[in-house]
């Protein structure tokens, strides 16, 4: 299967507003002229790190593990920044500060909502 | 993962290399990505234990470790990877979360280098990283040139220390390589009072004094410590240091201790060998000058008296010949010993001392010393008068009249000195030592074995010959002796029959006469060298002439009667003759007749065995002494020479031809050669030959020659038979008066 061009694929996840234009911006700045196709190589690398995330993730709020929870936050935090999903990378933070802070109460909404959001972005990513 | 670019290897500057480790993909990716852009080598790799698992095989310049990772997170990691050898120093940068200030300070506990805030400005981590690296050489740098440092001063048995002003004493601090130097182990403390401990109590409160002084004004410390090491070892620590400051206050000192104690043994032993004769260990001559120098500088100053006395020994050169040099030395030796006794003799001057301390420090200068040879001087920086200096050298003779042992015998040396007062017989050093050697001459003259002190008369007197003397007791030893031969010539077979060996002493350009040293030479017993001197000449010019033209005949050496008491002349002249591989005969001595008559006694036996080894002895001057005829039967005398106050008036006088006939006529009863000496015209040559003698010597024939001039004269006058004494007696017929010797 052909990789459809970086700048295309930006065009279009930016527009559907999963992925912000900046951050993708920056990322084809790494690779200047599309030559390594470093944007959808990023972007898959991404989406397959994201779907195991919240396989773990789920497995953690059942297990009611919050150092596994605390884990997938930050990690799902900084990478979805540098992508330019940043709904998600700021639903995370949030997350992993109130994990941080040994908050147990209250946590179910916002992990759904992340949850949720995670699966939109991915969703967003996996369309062809 | 990695994917190293060949470009920045190839134009030789190497790529640094980057250990990225991180557990989100994503991440790794991205910082591998930006990383490589900006020409970092970068080795990926997504968790603590493969970071360390891939730590040998990568070699990294740097390692970047995310915190924050499953299984072995970031500190862990860094933790494990200082304890591995080889990575203390390696620089390592922590990724951390913005607001993570936790992490912050366990990233440096856990010896992270630095930490770095993730973000996606990649150029600041790029930057961050070379900045490290940076460090990281200049660090790499810095150990090293401390370790050269270190090895350097390790060598130079140097090390550094830092002195602090505080409580009491103050605290020191000792390098390594400056504990090495007190002989401690680098991990143990040495505080300022125990170094003090390891100084003599001596020592301790000047160095004290000194401390105080330098360090209330901040002035450089420099100065040498003799420390007792714990081992007892001697040691000369240098100490060199500067004040150090802050806001304008001494605060203490740093400098270095230096361990010079082979630099100044070195210095001491070069000080010695520059000051001190070595064999005898006495001051020398260059030390002996600089004491002189001091002693009078300070008799001059206070207006008190200085005395200087020239010793040399008798007839030393005696026992170098006899006995050898190495028995000499031993002589020189034990005469040193008990030169030095007779003097308040200090080996060390009290150098600084003698301005500032007590008048008496001059004393220190008081030594025997020695010039060289069997020279010494006996310098008394102060005395009352002259008997004070002459009891001195009265105690010198006294202290040798005891034989000295040596090469297993018996030796009895004695003494000349010259004593000459400072500021009366000179006012310098010149002056006093030329004037003790004119008194050291005149004790010589005197008869040796005693001290004379200077005077005036002296010098006046027997200033001239005195300086002669002085210079002809070298002239052995320098060469200037030569040996000129007057050739013995049998007119009737017109040729060279033997010759006679005259001493002349060659001074300079100047060629000295016999008569002008011969006489002075008997007067101090030089004669005896000069004579042994003259027969080992004459027996290596017999060879000479053997192997140039075949010599076969005797050459003449005069010697005098005391030579002949000596009971080693015999030895002496076998040694000299075989030391040239010539016969015995090649010598023939003569002596005077009235040499002869003066000792009959005591030469006989010395002839007869002369005569005995084949050595032939002539009468020289002949008719002029009240010879007792008798002897001549006793003695073997093989030649009489007809003295030339007969011979002059040969033809003038009637009775001067009375008397030369008569000799031949007795020669001839008793079966003697006979020889005329002094001929010098035809007339002479003429009546002797009549006469019946016709061996003869003189001015007609040939002067002394030097030996090569004598060959010369063999070769242009005598073998072409040129001579005018030649053609007028041997085509005449054998006079009938004439009877055969």
């Amino acid at each position: 299967m052909s990789e459809p061009s970086d700048a295309l694929l930006s065009a279009r996840l930016s527009a559907a507003g999963v992925l912000d234009a900046q951050a993708l911006a920056r990322l084809q700045e790494l690779d200047p002229g599309d030559k390594a196709g470093l944007v959808a190589r990023v972007l898959t690398t991404y989406a397959q790190s994201l779907q195991r995330l919240l396989e773990q993730l789920r497995v953690a709020r059942q297990d009611a593990d919050a150092q596994g929870q605390r884990h997938v936050v930050h990690t799902l935090k900084s990478s979805s920044a540098s992508v330019g999903a940043l709904k998600l990378s700021a639903l995370c933070a949030d997350l992993e500060h109130r994990l941080r802070e040994g908050l147990t109460l209250g946590l179910e909404g916002p992990l759904d909502d992340l949850c949720a959001e995670g699966e939109r972005v991915l969703a967003a990513l996996r369309q062809p | 993962m990695s994917t190293p670019t060949t470009s920045f290897d190839d134009n030789g500057s190497a790529q640094p290399r980057v250990l990225l480790v991180d557990d989100d993909e994503v991440n790794l990716m991205l910082t591998a990505i930006a990383l490589r852009e900006r020409g970092f080598e970068v080795v990926e790799v997504t968790g603590g234990d493969s970071a360390l698992a891939a730590l040998a095989e990568t070699a990294p310049d740097l390692v970047v470790l995310d915190a924050l990772m499953p299984g072995m997170d970031g500190f862990q990691t860094c933790q494990a990877l200082r304890a591995r050898p080889g990575y203390a120093q390696i620089p390592v940068l922590m990724l951390t979360g913005l607001d993570d200030d936790v992490s912050i300070s366990r990233a440096y506990r856990a010896g992270a280098t630095d930490f770095f805030v993730k973000s996606s400005q990649w150029s600041l981590l790029a930057g961050r990283l070379r900045y490290m690296l940076r460090a990281s050489l200049t660090r790499i740098e810095l150990e090293r040139s401390k370790f050269r440092l270190a090895r350097a001063q390790d060598l130079a048995r140097m090390g550094s220390f830092d002195w602090r002003r505080g409580e009491g004493l103050g605290q020191l601090w000792l390098s390594p390589e400056a504990l090495r130097v007190f002989g401690k182990n680098p991990d143990e403390r040495v505080s300022v009072r125990a170094l003090l401990r390891m100084l003599g109590a001596g020592q301790r409160r000047g160095l004290l004094r000194m401390l105080n002084e330098v360090v209330t004004h901040n002035a450089v410390l420099a100065t040498d410590l003799s420390v007792v090491l714990i081992d007892g070892r001697q040691r000369v620590v240098h100490v060199e240091a500067e004040a150090e400051f802050e806001h304008g206050h001494g605060i203490g000192y740093t400098g270095v201790f230096q361990d010079v104690t082979d630099r100044r043994v070195a210095e001491d032993r070069i000080r010695h060998l520059a000051n001190f004769d070595a064999l005898t260990g006495l001051p020398n001559r260059r030390q002996l000058i600089w004491r002189t120098e001091r002693a009078l500088e300070h008799s001059r100053r206070l207006g008190h008296s200085a005395a200087l006395l020239l010793i040399d020994l008798d007839r030393f050169k005696n026992v170098n010949d006899t006995l050898g040099h190495a028995a000499g030395d031993e002589l020189l030796m034990e005469v040193a010993r008990r030169l030095r006794a007779c003097v308040r003799h200090s080996d060390q001057v009290m150098e600084g001392a003698l301005e500032a301390a007590g008048m008496r420090s001059h004393r220190t200068l008081e030594a025997v010393g020695r010039l060289g040879g069997d020279e010494f001087v006996a310098l008394l920086p102060e005395v009352t008068d002259e008997a004070d200096a002459e009891r001195v050298a009265d105690r010198i003779l006294e202290a040798m009249r005891e034989p000295i042992y040596v090469a297993g015998q018996e030796c009895f040396v004695t003494a000349s000195v010259g004593i000459a007062m400072f500021p009366r017989d000179g006012l310098n050093l010149a002056d006093l030592m030329r004037n003790s050697d004119v008194a050291m001459y005149a004790a010589k003259t005197a008869g040796r074995n005693a001290a004379a002190v200077y005077t005036p008369q002296l010098a006046g007197r027997g200033r001239e010959k005195i300086e002669l003397e002085s210079h002809l007791h070298k002239a052995i030893e320098r060469n200037e002796l030569v040996l000129h031969y007057q050739p013995k010539v049998d007119v009737r077979a017109a040729k060279m029959v033997g010759a006679e060996a005259l001493m002349r002493w060659q001074r300079g350009s100047v060629l000295v006469p016999p008569g002008d040293f011969i006489p002075l030479a008997e007067e101090t017993g030089l004669i005896v060298p000069l004579s042994e001197w003259a027969v080992r000449e004459a027996a290596r010019q017999a060879k000479i002439w053997q192997q140039n033209f075949g010599f076969a005949d005797s050459i003449a050496v005069n010697l005098p009667s005391r030579l002949f008491e000596r009971s080693d002349l015999v030895e002496n002249i076998h040694q000299s003759v075989s030391a040239y591989g010539v016969p015995h005969k090649a010598i023939l001595l003569e002596i005077t007749e009235n040499n002869l008559m003066k000792d009959l006694h005591n030469v006989s036996l010395s002839l007869h065995r002369l005569n005995e080894i084949g050595v032939e002895i002539s009468i020289d001057d002949f008719g002029t002494g009240y010879s007792s005829l008798a002897y001549l039967t006793t003695l073997p005398i093989s030649e009489l020479k007809i003295d030339r106050s007969f011979v002059r008036d040969l033809g003038i006088t009637p009775q001067s031809s009375a008397v030369v006939s008569a000799v031949i006529a007795l020669a001839r009863s008793l079966g003697l050669r006979v020889i005329a000496e002094g001929v010098e015209n035809l007339r002479q040559m003429d009546v002797l030959h009549r006469l019946g003698c016709s061996v003869m010597q003189g001015f007609l024939f040939a002067r002394a020659l030097p030996p090569d001039d004598l060959e010369t004269w063999l070769k242009q006058t005598v073998l072409p038979r040129k001579a005018p004494w030649i053609g007028s007696t041997s085509d005449e017929p054998v006079p009938r008066v004439v009877g055969r010797v």
